[in-house]
């Protein structure tokens, strides 16, 4: 797996929500579907931890608390997403998503 | 005696592992997140310990529980309130708890019993003693020491990386992530030895996004904003900002490792400020942050002069300078070292490992008494004996209870405890290193919520420490949580659910399965595909979705049609090309309803049915061709028998041949828009003669085919070893092929076994023409067809006369598309019964 699908994966995420922010999403969202699919057919498994609840167990994630720490936390914002790799009928974690933390 | 050989760099923000084996060094990665480094955190969270960047993440924000940066407060008297234990702890105990964990990267099968610790060549003989102490509540039994830059000049010395090993001076400098160190070492032939040294504990490579930070995204904030006191409330903790800040500084390092390899980058990020929205797109280049990080880079060369001064040293006296910290990768700080100092850089080893490789290279050479007393020969079969029980010397049990399939997103799992539980650890960790409980203190009840992966079988390890932070095997469990399948909740596909699409070149269909038998319902899912034939505006040539439910293995004719739409010419908008994109969206509910929206790209236009599995769907121009084919292939078959004698199965296979050709002079005359139920009854029949023909021949067939498939793949494999283009891509397929061997083997039925054969055989052409002697051969007779023979034969001469002169030139990938261009000049001669081949449109 090289470097370059992982970047490429990364770039689409932020592409999507620069488009969602800017309230155009419904008329890419078949596009992005698309280019999704195509990297599931290469066995990756992207996911947008966003509106999660957050644990320190949470290993698949690199967390920055904004605000103070709390038993009930939830992922506010997802700048990298989580992406695993299948491979012989097993996963991998291949990049862990980096995200904002904040009290539920 | 037993050589000791793990390295440990137990640094004051990462730590490393690494071994010293066959002359080799090997850098332990993570089991979790596999990396190599773990933060030098200690986080303590109201039930369990956490150690790494789990434990980072909470430094800012809970000071009273997590610790970071103790390595500086070695060997001193300080003690640390954790406020969730109520308990003193020291820097001892955290390092113990770095070093402890940093054990559990190698894998239990190493038992690591002993190692060498690598310290700062500051440390005095308190904080020497301190380190050892930490090694020894990690567990260890021997411990020992060796100073970093030491450790740095080994790993080059050793790997060859450096100079000579020669007499002179050498300068280690190393710049980590928040600390600076630079260390003067004499060397001889057989010595090393620091001379002097200096450093800063507060610089690293933070200091340097922070400079990006400072320099350029704040300047531009203000200028974009107006926001007069922005500077003052952005790093202010829990402020207004700080969301902002977090943001910021991922996107600062991110360019930071841009501008390593490109001359700009920018950062670009959108922000609430004051409840404005404002977008923010920052260009930064390669000049400005060097202008900016020089500072920096000169209070580090500023340290180095300093050690050279108080040495009476001048840069021609220091042989090289060696790179040691990761960052060391900056080109700033190379380009500066090297222009200011005169003195040749070395960075010929990963400044992130250099540390523990040196560490396990003088591990190698030291040796320790291993505390089990070692085993005589004759006590061998004793060994193996007490090997083959499950002998458990401590007074616990433990059972965990969660179930086996689930359809939510997380499990829970429960753990009872008995027997002796004081001071012992557990820890719960998936395997794709996705989720990591920390260590955990052992009580009679514990209930974790595990996280799972949907879709997948998600794999858990449970395991128990001591005391000490050693494992107790005998306790692991190994914890299986399959999601979204096989559960009691949802109703399991006892067939599998496919799509027909055309096999262009065998003018024929294949089917292609979307779901596949056992999943549970509800599924759904979207297949991208392409048109594989023009189709004109407002013609009678259409597209044809046929969803079946049966064997994906088998022909479409052998299986149930559970939903089928056509979109014909005449629904459509404007023309679709031949390769214009398809979305076909399948969703099948938890009462086998069939809701079917197809998408066409290139006329945007959207289809939506819902068909009920109860009512039968028959598309009567592709009951005619499922017809051609399977007449096309008993007529093949009953041939076959004849030539071998099989008497009984020529019978069979022609009683059924005529059973077949009894529909066929009534399905000819049926139109297409027929609404009596006499496609039904010829539908049914066709269906029943295609399993039937499946079965034919019996076990022999069966048992011919399957040696038929084992020789041919023997050719196979031998035609791609000969290849000389795309060997790895043949590769691939071969063994996908051969990965699927058994399910078809076992399968027992003929056009499984049939599609597999011609899957080997498509594969065999495939090698032979990525094979030069073949190509040639082929060439010679291309050259001696008639024009006659091909489309067009002007064409055809010219690319010959290309073909020749690569050829001679021995330019043979150029040779072999010219070759490929001929062959497509060639006029079709394939026999094929289905001329009138339509399909289903869909590629």
């Amino acid at each position: 797996m090289s470097n370059n699908t992982l970047q490429i994966i990364n770039q689409l995420f932020e592409i999507q929500h620069k488009i969602k922010e800017l309230g155009q999403a419904p008329g890419f969202e078949r596009n992005f579907n698309r280019l999704t699919s195509i990297f599931e057919e290469e066995g990756f498994i992207i996911q947008d931890p966003t509106n999660e609840i957050y644990q320190d167990s949470r290993t698949d994630c690199e967390a920055s608390i904004v605000g103070n720490v709390s038993s009930k936390m939830k992922i506010t914002k997802t700048l990298k997403p989580i992406i695993y790799k299948k491979a012989d009928n097993a996963v991998q974690l291949i990049q862990k998503a980096v995200v904002l933390v904040e009290k539920n | 005696m037993r050589s000791v050989n793990f390295g440990i760099d137990l640094g004051t923000t990462n730590s490393l592992i690494a071994k010293y084996e066959n002359s080799k060094i090997h850098v332990y990665k993570n089991p979790i997140g596999q990396k190599e480094t773990l933060a030098s955190v200690v986080a303590y969270r109201p039930d369990r310990i956490l150690v790494g960047d789990k434990a980072r993440e909470y430094l800012a924000k809970d000071a009273v529980n997590v610790f970071g940066g103790f390595k500086r407060k070695m060997g001193t008297d300080e003690k640390y309130y954790v406020v969730n234990i109520d308990d003193n702890v020291t820097p001892v105990d955290l390092s113990a708890l770095v070093l402890k964990e940093l054990k559990k990267f190698v894998p239990p099968s190493e038992p690591v019993e002993a190692a060498v610790i690598t310290i700062p060549a500051s440390f005095d003989s308190m904080q020497s003693n301190a380190t050892i102490k930490a090694g020894q509540e990690a567990g260890f039994t021997n411990v020992f020491l060796l100073q970093e830059p030491i450790a740095a000049c080994l790993a080059f010395f050793n790997e060859g990386a450096a100079k000579e090993k020669a007499n002179g001076n050498w300068l280690v400098y190393d710049l980590g992530g928040g600390t600076f160190d630079v260390a003067l070492i004499k060397s001889n032939q057989d010595e090393l030895k620091i001379v002097d040294h200096e450093g800063n504990n507060f610089l690293g490579g933070l200091n340097f996004d922070s400079a990006i930070i400072d320099s350029i995204v704040i300047p531009e904030i203000i200028k974009q904003t107006g926001i007069e006191n922005f500077e003052e409330e952005f790093r202010v903790k829990y402020g207004k900002y700080e969301m902002l800040y977090y943001q910021v500084m991922y996107y600062a390092e991110e360019a930071k490792k841009e501008l390593s390899h490109a001359a700009a980058t920018a950062i670009e990020f959108s922000a609430v400020l004051d409840d404005k929205n404002y977008d923010f797109y920052i260009p930064i280049t390669r000049e400005e942050v060097d202008r900016i990080f020089l500072p920096l880079v000169n209070e580090t060369i500023a340290l180095l002069n300093k050690v050279l001064e108080n040495n009476r040293l001048t840069a021609t006296d220091v042989n090289e300078i060696i790179l040691v910290g990761g960052s060391t990768f900056l080109p700033q700080v190379r380009a500066q070292l090297a222009a200011q100092t005169g003195i040749p850089l070395n960075y010929a080893v990963d400044p992130t490992t250099s540390v523990a490789e040196g560490a396990a290279f003088y591990a190698a050479n030291k040796y320790y008494e291993p505390a089990a007393v070692q085993t005589e020969p004759g006590d061998k079969i004793a060994d193996d004996i007490l090997a083959s029980v499950d002998f458990n010397p401590v007074d616990l049990q433990i059972d965990v209870n969660y179930s086996r399939s689930s359809r939510d997103k997380e499990e829970v799992l429960l753990i009872t405890s008995s027997g002796e539980m004081d001071n012992k650890t557990y820890r719960v960790t998936r395997t794709d290193g996705g989720f990591d409980t920390g260590f955990v203190t052992l009580k009679s009840k514990k209930t974790e919520f595990l996280p799972l992966i949907p879709g997948m079988n998600n794999l858990f390890t449970l395991n128990v420490y001591d005391n000490g932070g050693n494992e107790i095997l005998s306790l692991k469990k190994e914890i299986s949580i399959t999601q979204g399948m096989y559960n009691i909740d949802g109703q399991p596909l006892p067939h599998d659910i496919c799509i027909e699409v055309d096999d262009v070149e065998n003018k024929t269909t294949k089917l292609e399965a979307i779901f596949d038998r056992n999943s549970l319902l509800p599924q759904k899912r979207t297949l991208y595909r392409e048109i594989s034939k023009t189709i004109k505006k407002g013609s009678k040539d259409s597209i044809i979705i046929n969803i079946l439910e049966g064997d994906k293995n088998s022909r479409a004719s052998s299986n149930l049609t559970i939903g089928c739409i056509e979109i014909s010419g005449k629904d459509l908008q404007t023309d679709l090309i031949k390769g214009s994109d398809i979305e076909i969206q399948i969703h099948l509910t938890d009462s086998r309803v069939l809701n079917t929206v197809v998408y066409l790209v290139m006329s945007q236009q959207e289809f939506k049915n819902v068909f009920s599995v109860s009512e039968k769907q028959i598309n009567i121009a592709r009951l005619k061709e499922q017809y051609v084919q399977l007449e096309s292939e008993l007529i093949d078959t009953v041939r076959d028998f004849q030539y071998n004698q099989d008497t009984i199965w020529e019978i069979k296979g022609t009683a059924l041949l005529d059973d077949l050709q009894t529909v066929k002079e009534k399905l000819f005359k049926l139109k297409d828009k027929d609404k009596s139920d006499e496609k039904y009854i010829i539908a049914e029949k066709i269906t029943r003669i295609s399993k039937e023909y499946d079965k034919l021949g019996g076990n022999e067939r069966i048992a011919a085919l399957i040696e038929e498939y084992f020789h041919a793949k023997d050719v196979v494999l031998q035609a791609i070893s000969m290849a000389d283009f795309e060997k790895e891509e043949l590769k691939k397929q071969f063994t996908k092929i051969e990965q699927s061997e058994s399910s078809f083997i076992h399968s027992k039925n003929v056009s499984v076994v049939e599609n597999k054969l011609k899957q080997l055989n498509d594969l065999y052409w495939k090698a032979l023409s990525n094979t030069t002697s073949f190509l040639i051969t082929r060439f010679i007779e291309y050259k001696n067809c008639s024009g006659d023979e091909f489309k067009d034969y002007n064409a055809a001469k010219s690319i010959m006369k290309m073909a020749d002169a690569a050829l001679e030139k021995e330019r043979y990938p150029e040779f072999r598309r010219y070759v490929f261009s001929i062959s497509a000049l060639l006029r079709v001669t394939r026999i094929n019964h289905n001329i009138d081949f339509k399909g289903t449109g869909i590629g």
